[in-house]
């Protein structure tokens, strides 16, 4: 372990995360770009560095966007990033109020916390489980597939169906199936184009899912004013109240178990780390006025989430949010294929990138307690000019890759086509999720097909199929049955109306 | 147009592709019709059973007429769009710095920014990160035409 505390301890490595970290603060800090957009954005760049200079410095960028957004929530009313929405609901009372000091602190203390433990958790427990993975098989491995497409049903929320969220996952798998057949060695769906010989890859889609769909969004979009006044407002400088420390634990638990989950993002994570806070706390009628427990239990869920989301996709592959599945694209273009291998081959890079992350939440933490006033200002960048520069860093990121204008095409394509999906109410998460999990489901598929000369119980037979079995009917049945029950209640609604 | 109908829609042209795809399976070669063949039509069954389903709840349940608003600023988003292919279709020839410093302004005027100093030192701050960074410390190739 020392030889990796001195990889991250190096100069280079330290400026690497520092730089990281501090335009993670600032991107998440600016509303409309979020971590998924940034990291997406710059896995091309890193093709070219060192693999673990890369991967410090994505990693710093995803714990600095996941704090970032906090800032301009309770200065500016204005969430820099969705999962920091809860955040704004008791920062920007306390602003107000002029407690925007403490705001600032509790949201840059209680980041740091569940940034650290969920990390902690991912050193802990990610060798273990990867340990575990070695005894999977290719049935196995299609069921595990199947698990995080089950996963992808708990992303379906008001905006976008339970039904419709698996329709935009087997897109993604569907999408996935363009290109050579591994077994056969025979073209696929191309239409005689060479640029798919290959397939399509992930990261244009990536790029063109939740950056330039961002970007068209805005463009779109009437600019609305914001109130800048908390900004002027002589702020008190107050202790951190007590018992805040109960509220910081729950929402860096609650973060870190949801961020493990494949599907579930940091805005769940922080809505529900909130409610559970709001459950808990003694000063219940204060939610919503400018409640400092709230911050605390939203940030630590939020920033829970990092070290969580990490845990699946670097020991089995399955990225626990988009953001994991922009850093896993980033692990697969070095030739880091997530599994046990990144725990011994490569682990040499993997462990210098986790332990990164506790000096990327260090970092933030100094940060927050140092500059976060003027770091509010971040978010009055108006997206006129916002807009033409992620633009064009999304044209360089997706050409960079693989050097083709194709890639281009491809990420416009996306951005067009995730739009008017995202509109209809389909989840882009799940779509991505899809054309991830799409090889990796074939691969075990088609090799259990051989294995089992042909027959589909060898999907049934190991005791590890089965159990797996149970865990992917567990998190398909409880939203199937709230499904139907939402579904039967608009029913009855429409017919007393 | 209503979101329900553009919803239809998409949801009919799934099915189609689920159908061909189905079918497509019948035309896999070697051993490949053992396996990718069957994975195929695992994928096409169920996204078919999947949209079909929905589009049924669709047409007996579904009675909103909200209109599907992609945009509330088309010349903006239409504009945005016509630029990045341009910049796209000339990337190879002229490379990144020549499109990108018509690409910026442009586009930022184009949004309602009227700011020309700021837009200008924004795109020289923009040339000068891609050129420092991306050329000259991560080694990246870009094609066409560089500084």
């Amino acid at each position: 372990m020392f030889e990796y505390l001195a990889i991250v301890f190096s100069l280079s490595s330290l400026l690497t995360i520092a730089i990281g970290t501090v335009a993670g603060v600032a991107i998440g800090g600016m509303p409309g770009l979020t971590a998924t957009m940034a990291v997406g954005l710059l896995v091309p760049f890193t093709y070219t560095m060192d693999p673990t200079a890369g991967l410090m410095l994505l990693g710093g960028i995803y714990c600095g966007a996941m704090y970032g957004g906090s800032i301009p929530a309770i200065l500016l009313n204005t969430p820099g990033t969705p999962a920091a929405v809860a955040t704004a609901i008791e920062g920007y009372p306390m602003s107000q109020q002029g407690r925007a000091g403490l705001a600032l602190k509790v949201s840059v203390t209680a980041s740091y916390v569940g940034g650290t433990f969920s990390t902690l958790i991912l050193l802990l427990f990610a060798p273990l489980l990867a340990r575990q993975a070695l005894a999977f098989g290719p049935a196995e491995t299609f069921l595990l597939a199947l698990m995080g497409l089950a996963g992808i049903i708990s992303i379906a929320d008001e905006n976008s169906s339970l039904i419709k969220a698996l329709i935009a996952g087997l897109l993604g798998m569907i999408i996935a199936v363009i290109g050579t057949d591994d077994m056969s060695g025979s073209l696929r769906y191309t239409m005689g184009m060479i640029e798919l010989i290959d397939g399509i890859d992930f990261m244009p889609a990536l790029i063109g899912l939740f950056s330039m769909i961002q970007m068209l969004e805005l463009a779109g979009m009437r600019q609305k004013s914001i109130d800048t006044s908390a900004l002027d407002k002589t702020q008190k400088s107050e202790p951190m109240p007590r018992g805040i420390a109960k509220h910081i634990a729950l929402g860096s638990g609650t973060g870190t178990v949801i961020g493990i989950l494949p599907g579930e993002g940091a805005t769940i994570a922080a809505f529900i780390s909130y409610n559970f806070s709001k459950r808990i706390s003694k000063m219940k009628e204060l939610f919503g006025k400018g409640n400092p427990e709230g911050i605390a239990a939203a940030e630590a869920g939020n920033n829970g989430c990092v070290g969580g989301s990490l845990v699946p996709t670097l020991t089995l592959g399955i990225p626990g949010n988009s953001v994991a599945a922009a850093l896993m694209g980033a692990f697969i273009i070095h030739g880091m294929i997530p599994g046990p291998d990144l725990f011994t081959e490569y682990a040499n890079r993997t462990y210098p990138f986790i332990l990164s992350l506790f000096v990327a939440n260090g970092v933030f933490l100094i940060v927050g307690l140092t500059f976060a006033p003027y770091l509010a200002r971040i978010a009055l960048i108006p997206p006129a000019i916002m807009v033409p520069v992620v633009s064009a860093f999304a044209v360089l990121g997706s050409y960079a890759l693989n050097n083709a204008v194709f890639d281009v095409y491809l990420m416009i394509g996306f951005a067009l086509f995730g739009l008017i999906l995202k509109k209809l109410g389909y989840s882009l998460e799940a779509l991505i999720l899809g054309l991830i999990l799409g090889p990796i489901a074939e691969g075990g598929f088609t090799q259990g097909m051989i294995i089992g000369k042909g027959s589909p119980w060898i999907f049934f037979e190991s005791n590890i199929a089965k159990v797996m079995w149970v865990i992917i009917a567990l998190l398909l049945v409880p939203p199937l049955i709230s499904y139907l029950k939402m579904v039967r209640q608009n029913a009855a609604g429409v017919r007393s109306s | 147009m209503t979101k329900r109908s553009v919803d239809r829609i998409v949801l009919a042209i799934i099915i189609l592709m689920a159908v061909l795809l189905y079918g497509s399976a019948a035309n896999f070669t070697g051993i490949a019709r053992t396996t990718s063949a069957k994975y195929v039509r695992f994928l096409a069954v169920f996204i078919g059973v999947l949209s079909s389903g929905q589009l049924a709840y669709s047409l007996l349940r579904d009675r909103s007429l909200d209109k599907l608003i992609v945009t509330t600023h088309w010349p903006r988003f239409i504009g945005l769009l016509v630029a990045l292919v341009i910049f796209a279709m000339v990337f190879e020839t002229l490379g990144f710095f020549i499109p990108a410093a018509i690409f910026i302004p442009v586009v930022a005027v184009l949004l309602g920014f009227r700011n020309y100093l700021a837009i200008g030192l924004t795109t020289l701050g923009v040339l000068a990160f891609v050129y420092i960074v991306f050329i000259q410390i991560l080694s990246v190739n870009l094609p066409g035409f560089n500084f």
